[in-house]
């Protein structure tokens, strides 16, 4: 094998969108708003990052984190929770 | 094929087809209305376009005190990167419950290009 094959920027896009799908599918408040910042900080975090290896390496994690997020947002489906305080009460924004 | 059968017969036995189809001559236009009824008109989307882009969050002052037309570019007017511009089309998609494909999303880089995506998509609502 020669070199390593890096995510392509559509790849990454698409990843990125699905986070973010996912996120906005919890109920509890608290966890949808961590989820989201934590997707928007860590990709913006590598933003300029070019190495093929490294992104391959964090484009595997990110598949892997997706898998998980993807379990949570559904269990959390399972169960309901009150509205916090913080959130209006007409409707969500998302 | 249904009507064309049902026209043949009619010639010879009237009656029978009716008896066949129910009303043949109103199943067509039932069935048209129920795949087209669904359609926004474009006014309608580039208006909740414009305020699904209002209330995005991550707000800059560039997206509360522009004024947003379908000229507007997501990049250049708005200064959406990459990454802000597909969770504003995540936005949109929930606003209208469809889904865009990433090689559509790709294209689409103003405001008015994203309202004729979606007043062309009938599962649009």
């Amino acid at each position: 094998m020669s070199g390593v094959m890096a995510p392509t920027r559509g790849q990454i896009l698409s990843l990125y969108k699905q986070f973010i799908k996912n996120a906005n599918q919890f109920n509890n408040y608290n966890f949808r708003e961590y989820f989201l910042s934590r997707t928007r900080s860590t990709f913006r975090k590598n933003i300029k990052q070019e190495d093929p290896k490294v992104l391959m390496n964090l484009f595997r994690e990110a598949k892997s984190e997706l898998g998980v997020l993807k379990r949570q947002s559904v269990i959390s489906q399972m169960y309901t929770f009150d509205r916090l305080v913080v959130e209006p009460l007409q409707g969500r924004k998302h | 094929m249904f009507r064309s059968v049902c026209r043949i017969s009619s010639r010879m036995a009237p009656s029978a087809c009716r008896n066949i189809v129910g009303r043949p001559i109103m199943a067509s236009s039932i069935l048209a209305q129920r795949f087209y009824s669904a359609n926004l008109s474009k006014d309608q989307v580039s208006q909740r376009v414009i305020d699904v882009i209002k209330a995005f969050d991550k707000n800059s002052p560039n997206i509360v005190n522009k004024q947003i037309s379908s000229d507007t570019q997501f990049h250049k007017d708005l200064g959406l990167d990459s990454l802000d511009t597909v969770e504003l089309l995540v936005a949109i998609e929930e606003e209208f419950d469809i889904e865009i494909p990433d090689k559509v999303a790709d294209d689409l880089r103003s405001v008015g290009e994203t309202v004729d995506y979606i007043a062309s998509n009938p599962d649009a609502n």
